[in-house]
């Protein structure tokens, strides 16, 4: 039987919906599901290679002044940082990571070496709505 | 399973999950699952909530049998068979 898909619209790149995307990633991989990720706008930023793993860059998406307490939390309570829990769904399922074309250039990031080494490509917009046309869950974080 | 039979069960694989919030522990039974045999038993440790109730519904969504589970001092042990 051919696995369920997930497409996810990763517009967001900040530290609470990228560990949302991280958490919901994982529940996905459990199930088996197939995931495509589009990495859309901000999300671009965060996927560049600078930025990824350096917190100090990313911010809250909201009630930024309750930054500190959720990275405090996460650390007390063992929770993987976002690009963490992304790189395990990778390992343990079929995950893969496409970086909008558009988004990656607004931060200068023009071509795949310029992102995460588990970034899988750079595409345009036409592949995102095939994967959110055949998807059987489709999200937009 | 009764609480009774679920405390004779000698799993072979034992997964503790104790340090880790959701979703970790049902990451940690995905990686484990795979390498046990179909028919063999697994139990998950884990003193998350969440977890208690995750791990019977993917259990049914993969065709996994979900044993059940015991309340220990602060965690859970969750009971499943392979399939």
């Amino acid at each position: 039987m051919e696995n369920k898909k997930m497409c996810m619209a990763l517009f967001s790149g900040s530290l609470d919906k990228l560990t949302a995307a991280g958490v919901i990633m994982s529940g996905a991989v459990a199930d088996d599901m197939d995931i495509d990720v589009y990495v859309l706008m901000q999300g671009a930023r965060a996927f560049l290679k600078d930025i990824a793993e350096n917190k100090d860059q990313l911010n809250m998406s909201e009630n930024v002044e309750y930054r500190e307490q959720f990275i405090a939390a996460c650390k007390d309570l063992n929770v993987k940082e976002w690009h963490q829990f992304f790189m395990e769904a990778k390992e343990i399922g079929n995950v893969k990571f496409h970086i909008c074309g558009l988004a990656g250039k607004l931060w200068g990031g023009n071509k795949i070496e310029d992102f995460v080494e588990w970034a899988d490509d750079i595409v345009g917009i036409s592949e995102y709505i095939t994967a959110a046309q055949n998807a059987d869950i489709h999200l937009f974080i | 399973m009764e609480t009774t039979n679920l405390m004779t069960i000698v799993a072979e694989k034992t997964v503790d999950a104790r340090g880790t919030a959701c979703p970790g522990p049902l990451l940690e039974a995905k990686k484990a699952i795979g390498i046990l045999e179909i028919g063999q038993i697994m139990e998950v440790l884990s003193a998350d909530e969440g977890t208690r109730v995750d791990i019977p519904k993917w259990c049914t969504k993969q065709g996994h049998e979900y044993l059940g589970t015991l309340e220990e001092n602060g965690y859970y042990k969750i009971f499943l068979r392979k399939n």
